[in-house]
């Protein structure tokens, strides 16, 4: 008898996981979702070539563009990855169960929470995917635009003869808009965000009882989770006695308890806007988003491991 | 050889379904009890909602039994491991509509943990056995009717169990759907694969079933032989070869001395299934509750 | 376990995580607010209206998205002259991305520069009303400005466009006292030269407006010095300004001395201190220029009726100027 079974099946439960994640993502695939991105392409190429009106001189000349770039791109990378996350994980549990599918794999030796956990990578392979190839398209195109805007104040800069240092200070100021190390991290953060999203989603659906309701749910948390640390500071400040009202005082702590803090992701503007996003924090991103992920997927299997159907 | 446990043991199973508050629960299932032996084809037969399909779910661990225990070959139900010697066809399966029939059979193939050429293998073989090879690559959203039951039966049969669970295989086919379907069962009862099937067409009960149960608003009315149980057991059969008018007349003035017995009828002497399904379900309605 | 025993239990883990991971978030939180990734907390946002600041947190993701959108329809306003739009328009855009300099040099500029412009010349308003308009223009653009500079402490283009704006002898009568607006545009001035990444002219603006402000003459010296001693080019401006100080602060010293110890010739001293006598609207100091003027004109053999001195000097342009009744 083999001493520790459980860590021996590890390796089958991975591949029962994988073959589940990776029908999960065919099966999305095939939904055509993909078609999503042939529009992203179009609009982030067409925004290459559409001018914005100049409020400015031209010593800012081009910059405006940049950043339109990566609004353009990593606003659409937030609502595909969030829209997508939420309808398919909302739409896939209930579609096996209405379709019976659910009796034919849970009825093969099937643990039902290899069964969670392979139909949420499925969608975060999806959306991962999706997302790298965003993100490739938008580096591409950031990375010529930038040398264009460059060139072209450097020319300006030298007509006007600069100082070096002021030029230094210039192309410094440039880069900061292109494709950044920290821009990559933007990019990661909207996937951890969606991961986190699409698990609650899933925690979501093995209890709602239709696809509307968890989509509406998923969704309001989503919007309501971006106020989860006013109310974790309104809480802890009149815990440090600023004021007081127990009415107050237990809603914001249940508010904080129970939402996930979606606020921590607004990073992402920032980046956008040129700031640097340094290695620690982004690890530190990471651990919550992976926190949130077992965590969810755990509860989820607590109410879907003697689920009946 | 040691004795091998039964295929199916299900004992005093009992379940109970939440209907709204307050109210009493419903009780799909009431104290049924069911043993299938190895090799043997049961039949469980029933109006709808009579609890057939309940109990096979219970059996397959879809459903937690609020009381009593249902094994598969001595494994525990709500144990995962019992299912790696079970296939399922559930009633008007659909499977996903984005594969196509290999594709379907091998991700089943995949979950049961065959892989490489003994995957590639089985399922060309099923595909043969419910010949549906020429229809392996067209997307299971165009199958028919019968074609989705046959692969259904197929992806059942995937991981090669010992038990087949077969909830109504023939329903809403055509005549000629389900007897290929028929046909099939009786493919798995000459390899020696136990099969547990529900249904409501007695009929077709009748011709593959060894062993039947009746079940009845959640409880067993009836259950044995099949042979056994369409005897009519205060009647005496005598099956003659040959006999020439002058023997049967003399049997039946032999008969007609006779104080006690009667001649009923002469010609074919069993009930139908059906006729013994009505008698006993009218039985168990005409009891006080 | 019954299906409610594990919702009840599913509810008590949601608690329980929730707790264990408020630290954790609490403290990334206050990280991501030091690294400027996260904007201040609610209660340092003070006057910005809670309804903005709350369809800006929940876009998040989005915001600079919609701010470029509303960067465009900002334009459109502006194309259209409708300048209270304009100016709401950016205050929503800065909520949304309020890193972002461009929004808030462009929206501080739409105000201060082109609407006021436009109530000095092109609006068909009462004359006090116009007035009232510009001033009010004007104003709206400085706070704005001096917004973007709280909400970003590190960037030296704002504070030298709020310098700039302040010491503008177009804007500067709607300040109040001129010396006032120069003595706030020093600050800005030096505080922008104070920064990393700073443009060198930061720190000669700063003495310019330095300079203006009545009884800060010294300092204003000292700072000169200081420029000189870091050495490089300097314009015209500057060695007028060092003429002038050093006069100030040394009026016994003989003129002509003090002229050729400044100015890398006379001619150019010449031509310089006539420029600074006659730029009156902006406001330099002329300590000891006249005099120069008449010692140059004497070594330079200038005739009397070329003399800078008997141009007429324009008056400087108040906005009572502008907006006195058309005739």
């Amino acid at each position: 008898m083999n001493p520790l079974p459980a860590i021996a099946a590890i390796p089958e439960h991975a591949a029962r996981i994988a073959v589940i994640a990776f029908h999960a993502f065919t099966q999305l695939v095939r939904m055509k979702v993909f078609y999503f991105l042939a529009f992203f392409a179009l609009i982030l190429i067409a925004s290459n070539f559409f001018n914005l009106p100049q409020h400015e001189g031209p010593e800012a000349a081009g910059v405006d563009v940049l950043r339109a770039i990566k609004s353009w791109s990593l606003g659409a990378m937030t609502l595909f990855s969030v829209v997508l996350s939420i309808v398919s994980t909302a739409l896939l549990l209930p579609k096996d169960v209405e379709d019976r599918t659910l009796y034919t794999i849970l009825a093969k030796p099937v643990p039902r929470l290899d069964y969670l956990a392979g139909k949420l990578l499925g969608v975060l392979l999806l959306v991962f995917v999706s997302l790298a190839m965003m993100d490739a398209l938008m580096t591409g195109i950031l990375h010529i635009r930038t040398n264009m805007v460059l060139a072209d104040q450097m020319t300006f800069a030298e007509a006007r003869g600069w100082p070096a240092e002021e030029m230094e200070a210039l192309k410094t100021d440039i880069l900061a808009q292109g494709p950044t190390a920290s821009l990559q991290g933007a990019v990661l953060s909207v996937f951890l965000r969606a991961t986190i999203i699409a698990s609650l989603a899933l925690l979501i659906s093995t209890f709602s009882t239709s696809t509307l309701f968890t989509t509406i749910i998923a969704f309001l948390i989503y919007f309501i989770g971006h106020f989860q640390a006013d109310a974790r500071a309104a809480f802890l400040s009149q815990e440090a006695g600023m004021s007081d009202g127990i009415l107050a005082k237990s809603v914001t702590l249940v508010v904080a308890l129970v939402l996930p803090d979606f606020q921590l992701f607004n990073v992402i503007d920032a980046v956008i806007e040129g700031q640097v996003m340094p290695l620690v924090l982004l690890g530190k991103l990471t651990l919550i988003g992976l926190f949130y992920v077992v965590f969810y997927i755990i509860a989820s299997w607590l109410i879907f491991a003697k689920k009946e159907f | 050889m040691s004795v091998s446990p039964p295929a199916v043991e299900i004992r005093h199973l009992v379940k109970d379904f939440k209907t709204s508050f307050r109210r009493q629960p419903l009780r799909a299932v009431d104290d049924v009890s069911i043993r299938i032996m190895p090799g043997e084809v049961y039949g469980l037969i029933g109006p709808n909602g009579s609890g057939k399909s309940t109990t096979m779910k219970a059996l397959l661990g879809l459903v937690a039994p609020t009381s009593g225990q249902c094994a598969i070959f001595g494994k525990d139900s709500l144990k995962v491991d019992s299912r790696n010697e079970v296939g399922f066809l559930p009633e008007n399966p659909y499977f996903y509509k984005h594969l196509s029939g290999k594709e379907t059979l091998e991700f089943y193939g995949k979950l049961c943990g065959i892989r490489g050429s003994t995957l590639k293998d089985r399922v060309t073989e099923l595909l043969e056995l419910v010949d549906l090879t020429d229809a392996s690559h067209r997307r299971i959203g165009g199958y028919s009717k019968g074609m989705l039951q046959r692969i259904g039966l197929a992806q059942a049969l995937i991981q090669r169990p010992r038990l087949v669970i077969l909830d109504e295989p023939t329903a809403g086919v055509d005549p000629i759907g389900s007897r290929e379907i028929r046909d099939l069962i009786f493919k798995l009862r000459e390899q020696g694969i136990t099969v547990f099937l529900c249904s409501h067409l007695l009929e077709q009960v009748q011709e593959v079933c060894d062993h039947v149960g009746i079940i009845f608003r959640g409880k067993m009315v009836k259950e044995g032989r099949l042979e056994d149980l369409i005897a009519i057991e205060d009647q005496t059969e005598l099956i003659l070869k040959d006999a020439d008018p002058g023997l049967i007349a003399e049997i039946e003035a032999l008969i007609a001395r006779d104080a006690k017995a009667e001649l009923i009828r002469s010609g074919k002497p069993r009930t139908t299934l059906e006729r013994l399904f009505l008698r006993e379900t009218k039985r168990q309605e005409t009891q006080p509750k | 376990m019954t299906q409610g025993k594990r919702y009840a239990a599913l509810g008590l883990a949601i608690l329980a995580a929730g707790g264990l991971r408020m630290p954790f978030e609490r403290q990334l939180t206050d990280d991501l607010q030091a690294a400027g990734l996260l904007p201040p907390k609610l209660e340092q946002r003070t006057g910005e209206k809670i309804g903005q600041t709350f369809s800006a947190v929940s876009l998040g993701g989005l915001r600079t998205l919609v701010a470029t959108f509303l960067n465009l329809r900002a334009f459109t306003f502006f194309t259209e002259q409708r300048w209270g739009e304009v100016g709401d328009t950016y205050e929503l855009i800065v909520d949304l991305a309020p890193r972002t300099r461009y929004y808030w040099d462009t929206g501080s500029w739409h105000q201060a520069y082109n609407a006021a412009s436009y109530y000095l010349y092109g609006s068909e308003l009462p004359p006090l009303r116009r007035k009232a308009n510009w001033r009010a223009s004007i104003l709206r653009g400085r706070e704005f400005l001096e917004r973007g500079i709280r909400n970003n402490p590190e960037d030296p283009i704002l504070k030298h466009r709020l310098g700039t704006l302040l010491s503008d002898p177009n804007k500067i009568a709607a300040f109040g006292e001129p010396g006032d607006a120069y003595e706030a545009a020093y600050e800005a001035y030096i505080a922008a030269a104070g920064l990393e990444n700073a443009q060198g002219f930061s720190k000669r603006f700063a003495l310019y407006s330095l300079a203006r402000v009545p009884g800060r003459e010294k300092q204003a010296l000292v700072l000169l010095k200081e420029i000189e001693a870091e050495g490089g080019r300097l314009p015209p401006t500057f060695f007028g300004l060092s003429y002038t100080l050093r006069h100030y602060e040394a009026p016994a010293r003989p003129i002509m001395d003090l002229i050729d110890s400044t100015f890398p010739s006379r001619q150019a001293a010449y031509e310089t201190l006539g420029s600074q006598w006659h730029r009156t609207r902006d406001r330099f100091p002329v300590f000891g220029v006249a005099e120069a003027l008449a010692h140059l004109e004497n070594d330079l053999k200038i005739p009397p009726e070329r003399s800078v001195l008997k141009q007429d000097v324009p008056a400087p342009m108040e906005p009572d100027d502008y907006f006195a009744p058309k005739r």
